[in-house]
């Protein structure tokens, strides 16, 4: 027997698009709820257009696109034309049957359609209404607009990465689009557990720039109370926690640590990389020994021989302990650049998992830069836990969609069913759900509430109405 | 814009101190037993209202270690970093190896809505304190572990860190530079921590879910989360491009995700920042390209945007470079503060790449109440800190209090709630269980 999910009775009226909306309606659907897309094929999502996913071999179409049918998993999807007097009578009818409101257009838009939060509670007085606009429906910039790229640069996250002495690198893809999208679903469901407690729905205003701005603390905290300016020298330090030559000082990542930095391995590929971090001089230890003790780390080791024996400095009278040069984190940061030089060296001997394996096996933290194919394909802890799960899907055929990164023992999250066709569910929806006459729905396709007049009906939707 | 400024009254100017209706998980009892991979998820329930209680060994967390330090002065209670992770809760200090610190630990269990762990797999039920152990007499109890891999799996094992996670994940794979920004460059492992905050996010949710679950049923249950899987959840559109095509997406400087050499958006401002312009050249019609030339006009440097030929959608995509390299110098030649709020004046979402400096007196993040005061009463100051990113209109966030000192509620919820006599206390202390 099938467990149970956990939003099971939960409806939700998504009327998102791009990314991080679906993103977050996504989620809602696959811990249970009926989550109900709302679209209009003349303001199509931008994700059925995404060129770069539709699979070679498939009819190019707004139900076809890869990046589309991942971010919408487990919903359906109805078309309707809000901007008529009909359509927006029967959005205010599915409102009224629902638990959650959730899009991300610009701030005032569910108003001007009349259907902003006051109008909603008439018609359902505990939804719970979750905006998602890019600085929020409240303050004096709610009317800025936002793509997650933007939205990174403006809350300071784009400026704590890349490379010091050059442009910020940013983030080269869209963090806040993903992360904005889980703030909208964690928003939802604690809004949710609340309207349980006490009866009360409510409105919760999110701004996907301001997310970005809550994941920047540390260094928030050192402006505003050691008024320390992060355009400072050696500052974003790459890869390192510390540049070469600049001042040491904390910079957000964690605690400071060498070696801390990306490395080229056996291949020479594109993504032929490894990360290698030591946050101990045990650490370190086992990796000069894994490196075979090359001279280059072990030079200026005057102390006693590495034969297990501890005791006091031979001349023990004067001056700190023997130390190799790179024997302290102090010494590591002090030649970074020749150590960091030096691990490459040895790490372009071996391929990136074997250096990974090798690594881990013996205490030392390390980790291949894996890509998208590399997760899908060669990650065997992401494949033992089941990361990516088959599916069909009517226009791609058999597909792989991604997994919670949760597993709950009772209620697991699961994908149910793929993403909707555009208009898919119409029928349902409106008879089954809202209780129009299929004469009242075929009614709606003459008139353009259901359907562009002039634009051609796919053959799932004539058969939905014939 | 006609309409007049909105402003959140319930956390306008808020000071942490003033009693205010309860935030959304009020009444939820939570033990937090972390470090860097849960400490943020434990904040976002505690900011939200949930009695929260950081239990760290005796003598703190590890994590209270991490600099920056206020004043610059290395202590484990002036870590802004733990500051800024541990808002809102409470915290004890208890030796989970001792026995007398297991059945403390059990005690406050059986009264616990959640507990939130990121111990090494395995080591709770090795003491007698997994999930099962404790729900025996508390089976509305929500467990969730939230570890580098999850409980299962042969990486499981494997030693981390925030930049270990960025290499697993794909955003390294994913962020870096054009080589016309840097030469040969390298991945880059974007800062501040995130691999940690992206994990807290997801199992945030996980709890959530099985929160609203027990709401329903009455039934709590286990939740198993993986950092290295959200992660690998986190980077767009890699993965779907991946499975569509079979391509990986190539690095880039601060843009979408994307397979192909896509044209640069990032550029520099004539005072020395940069600006984000969401595919500036892309998107253009008629009539937004003739507001853009309207503005560079009134600083002569609209070049010759303000032409008729421009009404033309054809022609604006024909001269698309054109237009960009127009576009590219009038930026050059304004202030960044200029550059993007004109953008955003004339429907162009654009974005300054900010430091903490731009942020700080930002009016519209005063309007939010973004800017929270927070007593440090034990220095006899206040200091400022980052409120909250969504405004719950019925049920407020808030930072009822500064992170905990180390052991600081000892007394309190061990003799006031477990009724300990202080002379147990001493004794616990002086065994350094507590």
């Amino acid at each position: 027997m099938a467990l149970p999910l956990p939003l099971e009775g939960i409806r939700v009226v998504d009327f998102t698009w791009v990314r991080a909306g679906p993103w977050a309606a996504r989620w809602l659907g696959t811990l249970g709820a009926e989550v109900i897309k709302v679209e209009w094929p003349e303001n199509l999502d931008t994700l059925r257009q995404n060129r770069f996913t539709i699979p070679p071999g498939v009819e190019p179409g707004p139900n076809s696109t890869g990046q589309f049918a991942d971010t919408n998993a487990n919903k359906r999807g109805i078309s309707i034309n809000v901007r008529t007097e009909k359509g927006l009578e029967l959005i205010k009818q599915l409102i009224s049957v629902s638990d959650v409101v959730i899009e991300n257009f610009s701030s005032r838009i569910m108003q001007r359609w009349g259907i902003g939060y006051d109008n909603m509670r008439e018609l359902r007085p505990d939804i719970v209404y979750v905006s998602m606009a890019g600085f929020g429906h409240t303050g004096r910039h709610h009317y800025y607009g936002t793509m997650g790229p933007a939205a990174q640069a403006l809350s300071g996250l784009t400026f704590l990465s890349g490379l010091p002495d050059a442009p910020p690198a940013g983030w080269g893809w869209s963090y806040l689009d993903d992360t904005g999208g889980m703030y909208g679903a964690m928003c939802a469901l604690t809004a949710l557990h609340h309207r349980s407690a006490t009866g009360r729905g409510q409105h919760v205003d999110l701004s996907q720039m301001i997310t970005g701005i809550t994941l920047t603390g540390p260094a928030f905290l050192d402006r505003t109370i050691n008024g320390r300016e992060s355009r400072r020298e050696g500052y974003p330090p790459g890869n390192r926690t510390v540049w070469p030559g600049a001042p040491v000082m904390n910079n957000y990542r964690g605690p400071v640590a060498a070696p801390h930095n990306a490395y080229r391995t056996r291949g020479g590929q594109y993504n032929d990389w490894c990360v290698i971090a030591c946050h101990s001089n045990e650490e370190w230890e086992r990796l000069v020994q894994l490196m075979g003790s090359p001279a280059w780390a072990t030079d200026g080791a005057s102390g006693p021989p590495h034969d297990g024996a501890s005791g006091p400095p031979h001349d023990g009278a004067s001056g700190p302990p023997y130390h190799g040069r790179m024997d302290t984190l102090q010494g590591r940061l002090d030649h970074q650049v020749e150590m960091d030089q030096g691990i490459e060296q040895w790490t372009l001997t071996l391929e990136k998992y074997e250096l990974t394996d090798l690594c881990q096996a013996n205490g030392v933290k390390a980790m291949a830069v894996q890509s998208s194919e590399d997760r899908v394909e060669h990650d065997p802890q992401l494949r033992d836990r089941g990361m990516y799960v088959p599916g069909e899907h009517p226009m791609l055929g058999s597909w792989k969609f991604q997994n919670a990164p949760f597993k709950l023992s009772e209620s697991p999250a699961a994908i149910r069913r793929p993403p909707p066709m555009i208009g898919q569910h119409n029928r349902e929806v409106m008879e089954d759900l809202l209780g129009l006459t299929h004469d009242e729905l075929q009614d709606g396709y003459q008139d353009g509430t259901f359907w562009p007049e002039e634009m051609p009906q796919y053959p799932y939707i004539q058969e939905a109405i014939r | 814009m006609t309409d007049s400024v909105p402003s959140a009254h319930p956390t306008s100017g808020q000071n942490a101190t003033e009693s205010q209706p309860g935030g959304p998980l009020s009444g939820l009892r939570v033990l937090e037993l972390t470090d860097e991979k849960g400490q943020f998820c434990g904040k976002l329930m505690a900011d939200l209202g949930a009695d929260v209680i950081k239990i760290e060994p005796p003598g703190g967390e590890r994590c209270r270690s991490f600099g920056p330090f206020l004043d610059d002065d290395p202590h484990r209670e002036r870590s802004l970093s733990f500051w800024h992770y541990n808002t809102s809760k409470r915290g004890i200090t208890l030796d989970l190896d001792a026995t007398e610190g297991q059945d403390i630990f059990k005690r406050l269990a059986a009264k616990a809505d959640i507990i939130l762990e990121s111990r090494q797999p395995g080591y709770l039920p090795s003491l007698g304190l997994g999930y099962e152990d404790l729900a025996k007499d508390n089976p509305r109890l929500i467990m969730s572990s939230l570890t580098p891999f999850g409980q299962t799996g042969p990486w499981r094992d494997f030693q981390v860190s925030d930049i270990i996670h960025m290499a697993a994940g794909g955003q390294m794979a994913s962020s870096g530079y054009d080589s016309q920004d840097v030469e040969d460059p390298p991945p880059i492992a974007p800062g501040g921590g995130n691999a940690w905050h992206i994990g807290a996010h997801y199992a945030y949710i996980g709890l959530m879910a099985a929160l609203y679950y027990r709401d329903i049923t009455g039934r709590g249950q286990y939740i198993d989360s993986s950092i290295h899987e959200a992660c690998a959840l986190t980077t767009e559109g890699a993965i779907a491009i991946y499975l569509s095509t079979g391509e990986v997406v190539r690095r880039h400087t601060g843009r979408h995700a994307s397979p192909d050499q896509s044209p640069p958006i990032q550029f520099p401002t004539g005072d020395g920042g940069w600006i984000n312009t969401t595919r500036s050249g892309s998107n253009l019609t008629a009539p937004r390209l003739r507001r853009l030339a309207e503005w560079m006009d009134g600083y002569n440097m609209a070049d010759d945007l303000m032409d008729e030929k421009y009404q033309s959608n054809d022609v604006i995509q024909e001269s698309n470079a054109h237009i960009v390299e127009v576009l590219y110098n009038f930026l050059g030649s304004i202030s960044l503060e200029d550059a993007w709020q004109g953008g955003q004046e004339r429907d162009f979402p654009w974005g300054a790449i900010r430091t903490m400096d731009d942020l700080m007196g930002d009016l519209h993040l005063e309007d939010r109440g973004f800017f929270v005061d927070v007593p440090h009463p034990e220095l006899g100051r206040s200091f400022t800190y980052p409120g909250p990113a969504a405004i719950y209109n019925d049920s407020p966030w808030r930072i009822s209090r500064r992170a905990p000192l180390i052991g600081e509620h000892n007394e309190e919820i061990l003799c006031g709630e477990l009724g300990l006599t202080r002379a147990q206390l001493m004794l616990l202390a002086e065994s350094r269980v507590i």
